[in-house]
Order: structure tokens, then sequence, then C-alpha cells
């Protein structure tokens, strides 16, 4: 039982970057029908800004705004430099298109970097844990879920409540219906980056707490959880990304726990096939969304 | 107040519209009937910016607005209620019309929300429901009414009473009436062309892409040919 | 008429060999007379192979795959797993899973068991894929071969008793690397024959056929799943191959071989020479091969590349270690952005050979006669009994019933008119009789047969084809292919009726002229023909259209009356139309049934029905108050 709360509030710790990754892809993937895979490019532009900033003597109070400010201009300019250019265009062009992104942006660092990991210091308490009874839980685990759980609902009060909130669930929904409002295409679209960058950059902040280290495939990991967990939850649903997102962070340390010891390594293994299981059970992800065809 | 002279459109090789002409005064309620694919959905979404013409103008009191996009139009004045009412239908009922409302200023959103409410008494009761869950005759009155939200000088609107029960159809030519006495200007495109021609002062009809006949509601009911030009004779 | 051996087997080969002889050629210019290393040119014909056989999937199918390279992991391992020798295998792994620390099978048997493992994964992720929805550019099949890339990097990092690990990996130690490229050349022809020869085949064509238009294609007969399955299958094969040869040829295998990085160099070779080609294939990886490399070494030492000289140091910040890198991923940008069909888009050299051979032998030739109507087809044979009926039909979408209690019934040979307003129901009826939408309630029988909820694919093939009302052409393909499609899965499927003549059918359809240009470039009323004579050359029961007539003049549409009746009549077929212009089908038809909100308001001949009052409500509304 302990184990199992144990296991609850760490699946949450976890769970809580995939959402906020999850829902950074399906808010672009609504207004543009673009599955992006450089997603997770902004985790590692922002990553080498807290590299640089940390090591030219920053706090970690400075770097966070800092890493969170260069995702959203991250997000923009990767907007503004390719996928403005591809708007409209069939899935094909638009897949490998951000998956170009992830190549380049990968290999500028490999250019002007250098291909070995470049370390940072951790903020101290990134290890402290405190005690309930006899849970022993992570002061950034906490952190994690209430940044998170903050993150969420001032989310939700933008797309419920602003213009812009409404505007780009309108976009989502029916985009020739939406401009017949006069809703631009173009401020939509931007807003939808600069707020899927800045989930992302909030999420970048703990991920790089984690890690203390970035490398030029830094963004490998996080776009691929980002991807899957809005996959897992129903693509084109907001709800469903962040639903999928702790999903997936359960599974993974449910299984990391549970999993006979000569296995757990193969814990991510197990994940992709669980979610391979649940395509062929359940494609349309956990909350089905109507794409209805006319014919 | 809307002129439109030599419209065409066409879809890669199909001209849907051939060389249209269409006036619209202020005040007036025009009716746009014809058989399907007379081009009577293209010829509003032309007008509206969603498709762009081969030829022909398209005039908004006296400012040429050929080929801009729906957001300029709707700005300059021109909302359309859509075929089929594309609701969005995961929003609530406020959400829609709220959405219908971006382009004006935020500090008169409450008052026109409050008139909706008035004007739409089956919409007030279920302001907070997703509009996925209304019937077809309020998603037409949302529909409506989220246009009228951008306080349009012309609102068009494409087959309000398609899909709708007798009874509902009623409250949509009742809303049309309403409308009118409010002295807004209406250009409607209708399937029920004898109900459309009690309440229009004039009307077009389309055939093949042309207008092939024009003239006041009640010129054009008491017209034999009515028929035929609807069902190709 | 098909298999045309010529066209699809005999220049097939030819063109293949061809290519084979200008590849190879080329890497040996390049090792001989300028010295290059042969190292290059030995991955580049192993790069080779794995992209042809990415390309018959992602070509074929149009469906994205980030999963061939995690094939070919899967491949590499059962290959080294096997062929290496267990002297070798017990230094890294001595207790591997399975005993496989003993097995030793050799290079060839190898070979097999990493093909036969590799087809075993495949069938497995193809059903996953299958039910996810897979069509061309679906996304969650992209999703689902990006995870399985992915799992077999976890795999093989995380299981170091069967792979050696993250580090070690495992090596051969046999003589090293492959000792001639014998191997190799082989290889590489079976893989640009495989690729060409399938395109060219039955399963290919109707592969491409769905990759065009997933619903035309069901509602031609072609079940895209199956397809689909079978271009899987054989790409993960060649893919196989290609991964097996190149853990030979680098004596060694580790998890980061067979990754990101390999995936986007053979993804980026696809789709810079035009992921619909197999010349295209082999072109990228000519390209991106010597782009890669000529990066590599400005990247190293600047323009004394080149012989200049020039003073490079104001571009250092350009020409540095890993331009390679930067060149991958800004070709893929770029071509994305700029030209996402690739340098060749589907320009094969098998087909433009065919085409010169073909105006060479017909020069002066005449077009076939129009062929005969067979008349005892065409006058009602025995029974005029009513073979295809659809009863008691309810639909309802959300809240909207959009047919309630609908039906209509139509005898054999006889042509049926249906007609209602606009929302009256008319494409949702023909959708339900066709498996495109499913009913709340209500049968479709025929001759018979209940078809009730039976799959689009089946209903075709059973005799019910219909046409769009929007037009959905296999755009990419000729107005040639597009008959031949249907007339494929007809002479599988219909082989009780006399088999499609296409050449008879394009030329009744006036298509004769325009056989070979691509379907998307013809204007309107050539592609309703077009449409016409694709779902005649199903040799139906019963041709269903939907609008036949939409967006034409009024004098096409007259003329739309004779030709719907010629097609009909050459394959014997009955016919329900649905119009909105009662000039045509008053013209066309033997009985007419008029729709208004979801129900049947009137049937008769079409005099009777124009006369019905109900339906003149139905057309012009009734008055208020009602």
């Amino acid at each position: 039982m302990v184990e199992l709360l144990q296991n609850l509030i760490d699946g949450l710790g976890r769970g809580s970057i995939y959402a906020l990754l999850a829902l950074g892809v399906a808010v672009v993937f609504g207004v543009m029908h673009l599955l992006n895979f450089a997603h997770g490019e902004l985790i590692t532009v922002s990553g080498y800004a807290a590299y640089w900033a940390l090591n030219d003597g920053w706090s970690w109070y400075l770097t966070v705004p800092l890493i969170v400010v260069v995702a959203v201009l991250t997000s923009l300019v990767i907007e503004r430099v390719a996928f403005s250019r591809v708007r409209g265009a069939d899935q094909f062009t638009l897949l490998l298109t951000s998956f170009g992104v992830h190549f380049v942006v990968f290999a500028i660092f490999l250019l002007y970097v250098s291909a070995s990991v470049k370390t940072f210091p951790r903020p101290g308490w990134v290890t402290n844990t405190y005690a309930v009874g006899s849970l022993r839980i992570e002061v950034f685990d906490t952190v994690v879920i209430v940044v998170t759980l903050l993150t969420l609902a001032g989310t939700t009060w933008v797309l419920q409540r602003t213009t812009f909130g409404l505007s780009l669930r309108a976009a989502a929904a029916d985009f020739d219906t939406a401009r017949l409002m006069g809703i631009r295409s173009d401020s939509v679209i931007r807003g939808a980056f600069a707020l899927s960058g800045l989930l992302a950059g909030i999420a970048s902040v703990f991920w790089l707490m984690r890690a203390g280290s970035t490398v030029p495939s830094a963004g490998i990991d996080p776009m691929l959880k980002g991807v899957l967990a809005a996959l897992i939850g129903g693509l084109g649903s907001l709800r469903g990304a962040v639903l999928g997102g702790f999903a997936l962070g359960m599974a993974e340390v449910l299984l990391r726990s549970r999993l006979p010891d000569s296995v757990a390594s193969l814990t991510e293994g197990v994940v992709f096939l669980l979610i391979a299981l649940l395509f062929i059970f359940r494609p349309q992800g956990l909350v089905a969304v109507d794409h209805a065809e006319r014919v | 107040m809307l002129e439109v002279s030599g419209l065409t459109t066409a879809y890669g090789e199909i001209q849907a519209l051939r060389d249209a002409d269409l006036r619209v005064g202020s005040g007036e309620v025009i009716g746009l009937i014809g058989p399907n694919g007379a081009g009577k959905t293209t010829l509003l979404n032309t007008i509206a910016g969603l498709l762009a013409p081969r030829s022909g103008t398209v005039t908004l009191e006296g400012d040429d607005v050929t080929g801009r996009p729906p957001e300029d139009l709707l700005r300059a004045g021109l909302a359309l209620v859509p075929e089929h009412r594309r609701i969005f239908t995961d929003l609530t009922v406020e959400e829609n019309l709220r959405v219908g409302g971006v382009t004006v200023p935020a500090g008169e959103r409450g008052a026109l929300l409050d008139e909706m409410a008035e004007l739409f008494p089956v919409l007030r009761a279920k302001w907070t429901t997703a509009a996925g869950y209304l019937s077809g005759g309020e998603a037409q009155q949302l529909a409506i009414g989220r246009a009228l939200m951008a306080r349009p000088r012309l609102l068009m609107m494409d087959e309000p009473s398609l899909g709708l029960a007798p009874i509902l159809v009623d409250v949509v030519f009742e809303l049309v009436e309403t409308l009118r006495a409010q002295g807004r200007t209406l250009l409607v495109v209708e399937q029920n062309a004898t109900r459309m021609l009690e309440v229009a002062d004039r009307a077009y009809v389309l055939r093949s892409g042309e207008v092939v006949a024009e003239g006041t509601g009640a010129e054009l009911r008491a017209d034999e040919r009515l028929f035929d030009m609807f069902v190709g004779n | 008429m098909f298999p045309d051996l010529r066209r699809d087997v005999f220049v097939p080969v030819a063109a293949g060999l061809v290519l084979f002889g200008l590849f190879v050629g080329a890497g040996l210019f390049y090792q001989g007379a300028l010295g290059g290393q042969e190292r290059l040119v030995t991955f580049a014909i192993i790069d080779a192979i794995l992209v042809l056989g990415l390309q018959v999937y992602v070509g074929n199918t149009g469906i994205l795959s980030f999963g061939h390279i995690g094939f070919g992991a899967v491949a590499g391992y059962a290959f080294a797993l096997m062929a290496i020798d267990p002297v070798e295998k017990a230094k890294r792994i001595s207790d591997a899973p399975f005993g496989l620390t003993d097995v030793h099978l050799g290079p060839w048997a190898g070979l097999a068991v990493a093909v036969a493992v590799v087809l075993v994964v495949g069938a497995v992720v193809g059903i996953g894929l299958a039910r996810s929805g897979a069509e061309s550019g679906a996304v969650s099949a992209t999703v689902i071969t990006l995870a399985l890339l992915f799992v077999t990097h976890e795999v093989a990092r995380n299981w170091p008793d069967l792979t050696g690990g993250d580090r070690a990996g495992l090596s051969f130690k046999i003589g090293g690397a492959l000792d001639s490229r014998t191997p190799l050349y082989l290889g590489l022809l079976g893989a640009i024959l495989v690729a060409l020869l399938y395109a060219r085949s039955r399963g290919g064509r109707m592969a491409q056929a769905a990759r065009e238009d997933d619903l035309a294609a069901r509602a031609m007969g072609v079940n895209p799943l199956v397809q689909q399955m079978v271009a899987l299958l054989i790409s993960v094969s060649v893919v196989s191959v290609g991964a097996s040869l190149r853990v030979y040829e680098k004596g060694s295998i580790l998890p980061s071989d067979f990754f990101f990085n390999l995936t986007l160099v053979t993804l980026v070779m696809l789709i810079v020479g035009g992921r619909r080609s197999v010349t295209g294939a082999l072109l990228g990886v000519a390209v991106i091969t010597a782009g890669r490399e000529l990066a590599r070494r400005m990247g190293q030492d600047g323009f004394e590349l080149f012989g200049l000289g020039l003073d490079d140091a104001p571009l250092d910040w350009i020409f540095r270690e890993n331009l390679k890198t930067v060149f991958l991923g800004v070709a893929m940008l770029g071509f994305m952005v700029w030209r996402p069909d690739g340098l060749l888009d589907d320009w094969d050299l098998d087909r433009w050979l065919h085409a010169r051979l073909r105006r060479w032998r017909e020069r002066g030739a005449e077009a076939p006669e129009v062929p005969e109507v067979v008349p005892d087809l065409v006058e009602g044979g025995p029974g005029d009994e009513a073979v295809l009926v659809a009863d008691g039909v309810t639909v309802s979408f959300g809240g909207f019933r959009a047919l309630d209690g609908a039906g209509l019934e139509v005898g054999r040979h006889e042509v049926l008119g249906v007609i209602g307003p606009n929302g009256a129901g008319k494409t949702t009826l023909l959708n339900v009789v066709t498996g495109l939408v499913g009913s709340d309630s209500g049968r479709v029988a025929l001759g018979g047969a209940d078809l009730s909820g039976a799959p689009s694919h089946r209903i075709a093939r059973s005799g019910l084809v219909r046409t769009f009302q929007n037009l959905r052409l296999f755009g990419s393909l000729t107005v040639r292919e597009n008959v031949e499609v249907s007339a494929l899965v007809a002479s599988s499927t219909r082989r009780h009726r006399p088999p499609p003549d296409v050449d008879g059918l394009l030329v009744a359809a006036g298509l004769w002229d325009v056989r070979f240009r691509r379907a998307r470039e013809l204007d309107y009323g050539t592609s309703r023909r077009l449409e016409l004579a694709r779902a005649a050359a199903m040799s139906p029961s019963f041709l269903l259209l939907d609008e036949p007539t939409s967006g034409m003049s009024d004098a096409e549409s007259e003329a739309m009356v004779d030709q719907v009746r010629r097609m009909a009549g050459l394959v014997g077929a009955g016919v329900v139309v649905i119009d909105h212009d009662l000039n045509f089908i008053t013209g066309i038809c033997d009985r007419v049934t008029c729709l208004d909100a979801g129900q049947v308001i009137a049937t008769g001949t079409p005099d009777e029905v124009q006369a019905h009052p109900a339906v003149r409500a139905a057309y012009l509304g009734t008055s208020g108050g009602g």
C-alpha cells in the first residue's frame, strides 16, 4: 500500500512533465495538424542557454525565467523559419519538416558546441526528500506537481476565458469557420506556438534541473514522451494530452518498480509495447476526437 | 450596400459560378434560391472571401473588397452563417457567441451577449451547455447569434432551414422577420423557395452557376416557370 | 490484359539492370578513376538496398515510416547472432538466452533467419498499423513506426545478454568483413528488381491506388489494409537483407548503428530522390552520399579540397567537422519546403522506356474500334426481378436524422433515378448502400445476398460500384492505370462476369487520346467520364452514380446521358443515379424515387414523379404556418 502510494507520487511527478510537453504538442496539432517532432528541440536549445548562463555564474533564480523565455522564442523562430512555409501541406511534408527541424537544431549544436555532454550545477534541493509517515517524498516532485497544476490551471483559464484562448480553440475545431469570425490565422498559429513554447519551457526547467546536463540530442527523449503522450490521449484533444502525459508517467514508474529485476532495465521498451497494444485495441486514443470525412 | 458584378468562381476546372451579378441595398432582405449545385453556396463563400473569384468584383459600400480574406471582410461588416451551421461543438453556447464577438471591443461584448440572450431565449436556457448537445434548431439559432455578435452590416445566411423539422423552419423564418424589423440587411440562400419568397424583398434565382431570374418575392412566386428552373426542364 | 508481360515484367527487369549498371558503374568510376574511397562506395550500395526497401513501403502506400531502421536492427541482431562464430559469441554473450551462444549457421542461413524473424515482427507491427487506421499520410501510423524504432533500440541497449549491450555490441572476427562485393551486388540487384516489379504488380498498383485515395480504392474493391501489409512485408524483407549486409560489412553491430542517424540518412535519401520512384531512390542515395562526402571533406579542409587554395578563414564558421550532419538536416528541410516530391517525383526509368517503346511501335496505329454494346446484356435478360434492395434505412448523425426509413429497389439493367432537394439524404443513402456509412437500422441486399454492414471493398466486389460527387480519382496515376485498378480487382473477384476490356472502355468513354495522361491533369468533364469508366471496369451488377452532371453545363449533361447508357450497356450493369437535374434524370431513367427529409415521398416513372404534388412541395418548399 505504502509502496503503491509512493509510486503514485513518483508517477505524478514524472507525468507532470510529460503532460506539459504533450499539451504543447496537442496545442500545435490542433491549429496546424502538425505533429511536431521538433518539440523536444525547445528543451535542447533552452538547455544550452541554461548551460551558458549557469556556467557564467547566473543563479538558478535568474536562469529559470531565461529558460522559459528561450523556449518561447525558439518556438516562435522555428514557426517562422520552417513551419509557416508548409502550412496546409500534406501530412507527409509536415511530419518530415518537423523531423528536419529536429536534425538541423541537433546539427547546429554539434557544429558549434560539441557532441559531448555539457554539465551544469543542479540546484541543491533537487535531491532533498521529506517524510510523510513512511513515505519519502522528493521536494523536487512536490514542486513539479504543484507548479504543473498551477500551469495547467493557468492554461485552462487562458483557453476558456481569454479572447486568444477562445480563438485558439475555435481555430482548432474548424479553421475556416474561425476565420469567418474574424480570427486571423497568423496570430492564432503564432499564439499556439508561443503557448506550446511556454509549456515546454516550464517542462524544460524541471527536465534540466533533474538532468543537470545537455547534449545535442537531448531533445529526442522529451519529444518522444510528449508526442506519445499526446497520441495516447487522442490527438487533437487537449484534455487527452494531459491525461496521456500522466498515464505515461505513471506507467513508467509502476513498471520500473514492479517488473522483476532482470527486465527492469527494459521498462522503456515495455512501455512502448504497451502503447502499441493500446493502439491496437483503442486506435483513437483515450479521448476520441471526431474527424468526419465528407464524401 | 453590396454590389457583385461579373463574379466567376471555379474549383479547378468546374466553373461553379459564371458571371453572377447581384445587388443588396441597405435594409433589404434578399433571397438567393435555386436547385442543388446551382452555385448558391459558392456565391456566398466567394463574397465572404472563403473562395477566390476568377474574375469579377465585390464592392461593399463603395469599397472594392474582391479577394480579401474572410477575417478582413468580417471587420468590414460582412458576416456569413455558413452552410451546415458549423458551430463549435466542443465550446459552450456562451463561448460560441464570444468567439463570434472577438472583433468587437471587449467592453461591448457583455451588452451584445445580453442582446443575444434576449433574442434567443432557447439559448439562454443552455448558456453553459456544450454546443454539440443542441438540437438542429437551437444550433441554427446559435450560428446566427454567433454571426450577429460581430455586429455585421450585412448578414449572409446559407441554407438556415436545412435539415430542420417544419416547426423549426417556422422559427427560422420568424427570426428572419425579426431581423428585418430591426432594420438589418440580409442575404439568404434558401432551398425552401416558397417560404423565402414570402419574406424576401427581392430574390435571385441561380441555376448551373448563372443568375437566371430576378424579381420581387411576389413576382417570382407568381412565375409559373419557377418549378421548371428548379428541376431543369 | 494483366499482367502485360512487356510492360510489367520485361521492361522493368531491363530498366533494373540499367539502373544497377549505372549505380555500380558510377561507384566504380569514382573509386577507380577518381581515386575515391572504396568504403564509401560499399556503404552507398548497402544504403541503396535499405532505401529501396523503405521505398517499397513508403512510396507505394504513402505512409511515412520511421521504423524501418528498427526492422533493420532486428534483422542485424538476428543475423549477427546466427552468423557469428560461437567462439566469438562466448566472449561477449557467454550465456545468451535460448542457447543462442552455441548456434552457428553461417552467413547465408543467418540471412534467411534474419528475414524470417523480421517477417514475423513485420506481420505483428502490420496488424497494429492496420488497426490504427493506417492510410496515406496517417499520423498515428508514423508514430507507431517511430515507437518501434525506440523499442528495438531500448531492447538492444538493455538486454546485454542477447546483444552485447550498449558499448561492446557483437562482432565477427571471421576474417573481418565481407571479403568480396559479390553479395552486395546481388543484394542491390535483387532490391532494385523487387522494388520495380512490386510497383508494377497487382498488389503494388492496388497499394498505389489506396495511396492516392483510400476511400475511392475501397469503393473499387481494393482492401488497402491487405495491400499495405503485403507492401510492408516485402519492404522489411529487403531492409533485412540490407541490414544484414551492413552488419557483415562492418563486422560488428551496436545499438546506435541502427537508430536515429541511419533513419535520417535513409529518409533523406528517399525523399531527395523522390519517394514514389525507384530510380529516385537510387538517385537520392547517390546525391546524398556525394553531398555528405563533400560536406565532410569541406568540414575538414575547406576550399583546399578543390585545389583552389582559397582563403577560407572567413568561412570558418561553416567549414567545421560536423558539416555533414548539417547538410542532411538542411537537405531534408529544404526539400520538404521547396520540393516535397523530390528530384524525380514519380518518374521511373522503366515507365519511360516503355512509353518510348510503345510510341515507336504505335506509329500511325489507329485507336481500337468502339466496342459493340453486348445486346443481351442491355435488354434485361431473364428476370426483371428486383435485385438491389435497400429498405427501412435509418441513419442519424448526432441529433440529425439524415435517413428515416428510406429505401430503393432496382431491377437488373434498370436505370433508377434518385432525386430530392438538398439535404434530402440521397448521398447518405448511397453511402449506406456502398458501406461507407453505417446505418442504425435497415437492410441492403443484392440478389438475395445480405450486404448490410459489410465493408465497402466487399460490397464493391459483390457488384455495387459507385462514383463520387466530388471526384475521387487516383490523381497521380495515369488515366489507363485508374481504369486498370478496378479491372484488376474485377479479374479476380468478378469471374462470373465477362472480363472488362480496358481499352474498349477507354475508347467508349472518349478517353483513348488521354490514356497516358495523369488523372489530375484532366479537365472536369473528362475526369467525370474517367470516374464512370473506372467504375464500369469493375464489371459491376449496378453502377451507383452520385451527381454525375454536377458542375456541368446543360449540353455536357445531355452528353452524359449517352455516356452512362453506353458504359452501363458495355458491362451489363443496372444504374442508380442521383441527380438534381430532372432533365438528365428524365432522359436516362426508367423509374425515379424522390427523397425528402430522409424519406421516400414518391416512386414512379419520371413523368409521374415530376407531377407529384409532394415532389413539387419538396423542391420549392411549402408555405408558412404549416
